[in-house]
């Protein structure tokens, strides 16, 4: 009896954990996401600005 | 785990840094000198010579070339790393308690504090790379007196022009450093002073400590709070691993305190915390008072955490630690 008690807590522990990890890697995998579009955006904002300084030459 | 002593401090430590490739550490103490060593065996490479106070604060730059610390006697100093010439020195009305080069090593934030007669400040400084960094400009990029509780702690973002600071209410907040304007906040960060803060390698979120004896991770943009780590002591520093999913968190009552409470009562250790699931997993012990700093080796295989006591411990992992999987097969991204 106490082993299945046992086993069935570590049981909801293993869940409870999985349930952390993949909320977290979720939330890291739109950080980067995020990240790797505002470093575009900016790329972009700066070869646009490139290209009108040399249309003004 | 043996730990390696670095003596050649005379006073507290205030605040450890690693270069990015991790064969430096820097020190800066109360005995107003800062401390270059090899963090591989301990060896001091160098002493930077010159400021007439407690040292509060140092970085380093990203190539390893030029060092800034900032000093209760009210000066902000560039150093050259490799000669230990102070390269120049910038001179304000209080004391300088935290300084932080941005990403691309182009500028440096620090903040100054708050004394009768003067607000506490923030500035930002280009530095100039040209030639041996001796010619800088010496009015700031930008400057600015944040409104409300005053600054303890500050670091660049990923976004241009955008710091994280936190502050002596447990405040935590985004500045935008050309018009000084508080861009977002968290009022309840924490209860008590923000005492540290260390940003994650992409800088999308970061760890504070706090006096009110929890150590928080926080979403960058939004400041959400993500995880929080209690303890049972104040807490001086907090430091995330780069690769191992854990936090590493120091402090320890004061002095003052600890005369009245038992001695065995595990104040003076280095906790590891499990960030995702905010669960302890250990403690190491050593120094003889409290943890007032603590930094994590770049590649992972060491960290090193300076005391109230004078001493630097730099603590090489063993292999066992890096293999060990004691959560099993999950991964977790950093």
């Amino acid at each position: 009896e106490d082993a299945a008690e046992e086993s069935s807590i570590s049981a909801e522990l293993v869940g409870h954990r999985k349930r952390l990890v993949d909320e977290w890697n979720t939330w890291r995998a739109r950080c980067r996401q995020e990240v790797a579009e505002e470093q575009h955006s900016r790329i972009r904002l700066a070869l646009c600005r490139e290209e009108s300084k040399e249309e003004i030459e | 785990m043996r730990p390696i002593l670095l003596q050649g401090h005379e006073r507290s430590l205030t605040q450890l840094k690693f270069n990015l490739e991790g064969d430096l550490l820097f020190s800066c103490s109360k005995d107003h000198i800062v401390n270059a060593w090899f963090s591989h065996n301990g060896e001091r490479l160098g002493t930077y010579d010159g400021h007439n106070g407690t040292v509060w604060t140092l970085d380093v730059d990203s190539q390893s070339k030029f060092l800034v610390s900032g000093s209760a006697d009210n000066t902000l100093r560039l150093w050259s790393v490799s000669t230990g010439k102070c390269l120049y020195t910038w001179e304000f009305p209080t004391a300088v308690k935290r300084v932080s080069f941005s990403d691309d090593d182009q500028q440096v934030v620090c903040i100054t504090e708050q004394r009768m007669g003067h607000q506490g400040a923030v500035r930002v400084f280009q530095i100039n790379r040209d030639g041996d960094g001796s010619d800088q400009p010496s009015k700031p990029l930008h400057m600015f007196n944040p409104i409300g509780s005053k600054a303890t702690v500050c670091a660049f973002t990923y976004t241009p022009n955008l710091i994280v600071t936190g502050h002596e209410s447990g405040k935590v907040a985004l500045f935008d450093v050309t018009t000084g304007d508080e861009v977002l906040n968290n009022e309840r960060a924490h209860m008590d002073v923000v005492t540290d803060m260390q940003l994650s390698t992409d800088k999308t979120y970061f760890i504070t400590s706090s006096k009110d004896k929890t150590a928080r991770l926080h979403d960058t943009k939004t400041l959400r709070v993500l995880k929080t780590f209690t303890t049972e002591t104040p807490l001086n520093s907090a430091a995330l691993d780069p690769f191992r999913p854990y936090v590493l968190l120091g402090g320890g009552q004061e002095a003052m305190q600890v005369t009245t409470t038992s001695l065995r009562q595990g104040k003076f250790e280095t906790r590891f915390w499990h960030k995702v699931f905010e669960e302890e997993i250990g403690r190491v012990k050593g120094h003889f008072g409290p943890i007032n700093t603590i930094a994590v080796h770049p590649g992972g295989s060491s960290y090193a955490s300076g005391g109230e006591d004078g001493y630097v411990r730099v603590h090489h992992y063993d292999e066992t630690y890096s293999k060990a999987k004691p959560y099993g097969d999950l991964v977790i991204e950093n």
